[in-house]
């Protein structure tokens, strides 16, 4: 198995206050899949990411993948393994607001010892007439595709969305679903998806299902459907 | 209802403690020493203004060849062009035989230039007399000690502070006073009579019936007197050979001008300090509103008005200033008010002071500089604070609109782009971290350079001399030293233009001279370097003196310069001199000699110039300053770390969301270092380099505006030394502040990047 998550239990708060946002979760994802993690608000998906991509710690249980632990990593290792493994995209898209627009998908490439073409990455997200500004000055999508395209230079392993189409309308969230649904069939690439909008499911080859924690169901998407075709 | 801004004004103090903390600190320490400087110095400039009329300082005074009779005071005085009393102020010199020094000896004064007693008693018995304080203290003397003047014993039986004596000038010529190896004493009028006549120096001061109101007054009024005083002189066998207004006096005014020049310049360090305190807090609070811009707008769309939001990002920044302030204040009026005081005793002799309330240093050092910086946060504010509510809640903070990013050079490599980047987007800062460094710089380099100037000065001085002896004689008298060599001199002054009046000394050299190795002509002089460097003069420019004691002008064609770094000088052909001056052809003035001359009584000799005479500037500013020059050091590296700590940290703090998406995507914090950290060091390696030579050359233009008042000349030198030092200093500075910015790095959390919000 490409990708465990293993009895991964994870509480915020102390007390009275204290809430266990994840539970116990188990899952397994295999390489080159879509997986999307479906949830309402509060269901503990976007933690659950947090943790798949180093980002958080799990109180108990663990994270590997190809049999690597992130529980056994201190943090320069974990750091090596986000370098090595993963790329990030994030619904607010976090770019480097003083970075041009290629500068902010070179710091990606910058981390991998064989990366992508960065003038290709950026014709093929259509960023190439715009490599020169800023984030500021191009729309919500077009930065998006900026995070896309710093994520995926470097090739990594696995491509962790977190509500990616969060902040984008309807036409924009369904180009953003394509590309990254492009660049999964073009490299290969693990993608973890989580969104709290149902219909994407559809375009996922596995969908786990959280709510208050917990996995309500976890299955491998038998009529996936082409992510232009995507409708909500 | 009392507006809830108010209650996050604590917890938006404990958010940002350190920052507070270290400008706090930073005002407090500014305030605190220009404080107690302002408040010591202002009681000690009212108590030497009020000793002007409580001890009778005299408007000038005068010296004659010989006793004058009382006809010619009494002609003297008889003017209708001023009011004037003349008092006898004679004094003797002797040299000490306990320590290297010569003392100025007077007998107590009864009607003027009277003396305040600081320890001890006035004589009052032949054996006892009352020493300087300042010089008593220089060398090590207490009341009860002894000490031997021309062959008999006394007592020190008090410590007194002769108030025309404020800063011991030997001669009005001097540069600088030498209250190491200068002193003056009173002893009784009894025990002063016992002195031989051929010691007494004739000198007469004067008062006028009233003060002039001002210096202008006091010029006419002396010119007046001086025209009178040189008519009348001749008419009854005598001469004038010195002549000093109190105006012009350095024993009397120099206190009173330094001190009151010490707080011009005190009060603008501390201004300059506050401009840059304002200006780091608009840096700090503008990127606190970039950080709540969505709360700021959210209040801005619930009504809040802007006056209600600026008022509240004023609050902290004004308390912060106002407690540093008064802080500073309490501990300038206690702790450094003292410390000042006692640099002031320990470099003049002044009379006993009581500290003053001084309603102006408040002024100067709690409202003022809270204006500057309500004034410039509140510009600040009001301009970033006018964007709609809209604006700020979706974060489009940007008032130019699509400003492109300018383009560099894809061939550099990403990371030093991203420097590139970092170094643009925080240029404010940097400009702000750079004036700082100068100014900490010039502190720095302060601190350290003026002693290698006197060094080299003393050095310089040792190592030019014109002969090992040169003797000043009162008549021409032979001797049968073969090393001896015979000079004309006299002494003219510049005439007063940018710069003040000054004595020059001109020397007449004998053909093929062993001592001043020059080729002198009929009709050309040659300058010393040190007044070529003061005046601006160059070769073939012609220079015009006029007598010390007249009117009459002497006009000189430059022929060259002369390496003699002393005094102000003028070479010419002993001849020439003779002839210019209207002596006889054999006149000759004294010696110059390797060896010293034994076979002259030194009843025919009036001086001899010596090494000591030559370097009491440098040991005098030495002893002056010697202390006070490790605290500029350390001020001025306190000064740069707090600076460049506190703006680095804002970059850091700025960039925090960058940084910690940067470690989420992989990067070390080695790497992250190398971005945020590195480019602040290599903008700090930059201003060191321009700095540190900027420094240099303001230091060397404050010196030639410091030398102007002074007479003479102390050139000011750059040393690699102090180069290398003032650079190791930054440097160290800087590993410091980059192992606390490393740590604040480390601590950015990857979860800053989740959080909401979009630039």
């Amino acid at each position: 198995m490409f990708l465990t998550v293993k009895e991964i239990r994870k509480h915020f708060g102390e007390g009275d206050s204290r809430v266990e946002v994840l539970n116990g979760i188990d899952a397994e994802i295999e390489k080159g899949e879509i997986c999307v993690l479906l949830g309402p608000s509060g269901s503990g998906k976007s933690t659950l990411l947090n943790i798949i991509g180093g980002i958080d710690s799990a109180d108990s249980g663990y994270i590997a993948i190809n049999g690597e632990k992130t529980a056994d990593m201190n943090e320069k290792k974990l750091t090596l393994y986000r370098r090595k493994h993963l790329g990030y995209i994030f619904q607010q898209y976090n770019l480097i607001p003083n970075l041009n627009i290629k500068e902010n998908v070179e710091i990606g490439a910058y981390l991998s010892d064989n990366p992508l073409d960065t003038d290709e990455i950026l014709k093929t997200l259509g960023l190439y007439e715009h490599r020169h500004k800023l984030p500021n000055q191009l729309s919500g999508g077009q930065q998006q595709r900026t995070a896309i395209g710093r994520a995926i230079i470097k090739n990594p392993d696995i491509l962790l969305c977190d509500e990616p189409t969060g902040a984008l309308d309807y036409k924009t969230s369904k180009d953003i679903l394509k590309l990254i649904s492009d660049v999964n069939k073009k490299f290969g690439n693990t993608v973890v998806m989580v969104t709290h909008n149902d219909a994407i499911k559809n375009m996922a080859d596995r969908v786990i299902k959280l709510r208050d924690g917990m996995i309500r169901k976890n299955y491998l998407n038998e009529n996936k459907i082409a992510a232009e075709d995507l409708d909500w | 209802m009392r507006n809830p801004l108010v209650k996050r004004l604590p917890s938006e103090f404990k958010n940002e403690l350190g920052k507070y903390i270290v400008i706090f600190l930073f005002m407090a320490l500014s305030v605190s020493f220009v404080s107690g400087w302002s408040v010591a110095g202002g009681s000690m400039a009212t108590a030497y203004d009020e000793s002007f009329e409580k001890y009778n300082i005299e408007d000038g005074n005068f010296e004659l060849y010989a006793k004058a009779d009382n006809e010619l005071i009494k002609a003297v005085e008889d003017s209708d062009r001023y009011d004037t009393k003349i008092y006898e102020n004679f004094y003797v010199e002797f040299p000490t035989k306990e320590v290297d020094s010569t003392l100025r000896i007077f007998k107590k004064r009864t009607d003027i230039n009277l003396e305040c007693l600081m320890d001890g008693e006035f004589p009052s018995s032949d054996s006892e007399i009352a020493i300087d304080r300042m010089y008593a203290d220089n060398n090590s003397l207490n009341v009860g000690d002894k000490l031997t003047l021309h062959g008999k014993e006394y007592r020190i039986c008090g410590l007194v502070a002769l108030s025309d004596y404020s800063a011991l000038f030997s001669s009005p010529s001097d540069m600088m006073f030498d209250s190491i190896k200068f002193g003056v004493a009173i002893v009784t009028a009894d025990t002063f009579g016992t002195y031989p006549e051929d010691k007494l120096h004739y000198v007469y001061s004067w008062k006028y019936a009233e003060r002039p109101a001002d210096n202008t007054e006091a010029k006419k009024l002396s010119e007046d007197f001086l025209d009178k005083l040189s008519e009348e002189a001749p008419k009854y066998m005598n001469a004038v050979t010195g002549y000093i207004p109190e105006y012009t006096n350095q024993a009397i005014i120099f206190t009173g001008d330094d001190i009151k020049g010490d707080t011009a310049f005190v009060q603008m360090f501390l201004y300059i300090i506050v401009v840059i305190i304002a200006f780091i807090f608009a840096i700090t609070t503008s990127n606190t509103i970039a950080k709540e811009a969505v709360v700021i707008g959210t209040l801005r769309a619930t009504g809040y008005t802007k006056w209600e939001i600026v008022r509240h990002y004023l609050t902290l920044p004004m308390l912060v200033v106002f407690a540093g302030a008064v802080v500073g204040n309490i501990l300038g009026y206690t702790v450094l008010k003292d410390y000042a005081a006692s640099a002031y005793y320990g470099s003049y002799s002044l009379p006993t002071y009581v500290t003053l309330w001084n309603p102006q240093a408040f002024i100067n050092t709690t409202v003022i500089p809270i204006i500057i910086v309500f004034i410039i946060d509140l510009l600040m504010l009001t301009r970033k604070l006018s964007l709609s509510p809209l604006q700020f809640i979706r974060h489009d903070l940007s008032r130019r609109k699509k400003k492109k990013a300018f383009r560099l050079n894809t061939k550099i490599g990403i990371m030093k782009r991203f420097r590139l980047r970092v170094l643009f987007q925080n240029m404010p800062n940097y400009i702000i971290m750079i004036i700082g460094a100068l100014l900490g710089n010039v502190l720095v380099m302060f601190g350290l350079v003026l002693g290698p100037v006197l060094d080299n000065y003393q050095q310089e001085i040792t190592s030019n001399l014109l002969a090992d002896h040169q003797y000043l004689l009162k008549a021409q008298v032979e001797t049968e030293n073969k090393d001896a060599e015979k000079f004309s001199a006299t002494t003219l002054k510049t005439i007063e233009g940018t710069l003040k009046s000054e004595e020059i000394t001109v020397y007449g050299i004998a053909k093929n001279s062993r001592y001043v190795d020059l080729p002198l002509s009929d009709n050309e002089v040659y300058i010393s370097n040190a007044y070529s460097e003061k005046h601006g003069i160059k070769t073939g420019d012609e220079i015009t003196l006029r007598e010390q004691f007249g009117s009459k002008e002497y006009k000189f064609r430059v022929g060259g310069i002369y390496y003699y770094p002393s005094t102000l000088t003028v070479f010419m052909d002993k001849d020439a001199f003779n002839e210019k001056f209207d002596c006889d052809k054999d006149y000759f003035t004294g010696y110059f000699s390797k060896s010293e001359i034994s076979d002259i009584d030194d009843l025919y000799i009036a001086t001899e110039i010596t090494v000591d005479d030559l370097t009491k500037v440098s040991r005098q500013l030495t002893r002056s300053m010697g202390n006070m020059m490790n605290i500029f050091v350390v001020f001025g590296v306190i000064m740069y770390v707090l600076i460049i700590y506190l703006l680095s940290k804002i970059i850091i703090e700025k960039n925090a969301q960058s940084i910690s998406m940067t470690k989420i995507l992989g990067y070390r914090n080695s790497e992250i270092n190398g971005i945020y950290i590195a480019t602040t060091a290599i903008v700090t390696v930059v201003t060191l380099l321009v700095t540190i030579p900027l420094s240099d050359y303001v230091l060397g233009q404050l010196f030639v505006i410091f030398m102007r008042d002074y007479p003479g000349w102390l050139p000011y030198r750059s040393f690699v030394s102090v180069y290398v030092k003032t650079a190791l200093i930054g440097i160290g500075s800087f590993a410091v502040i980059a192992l606390a910015l490393t740590r604040k790095i480390k601590k950015v959390p990857l979860a800053d990047a989740l959080k909401n919000v979009d630039e």
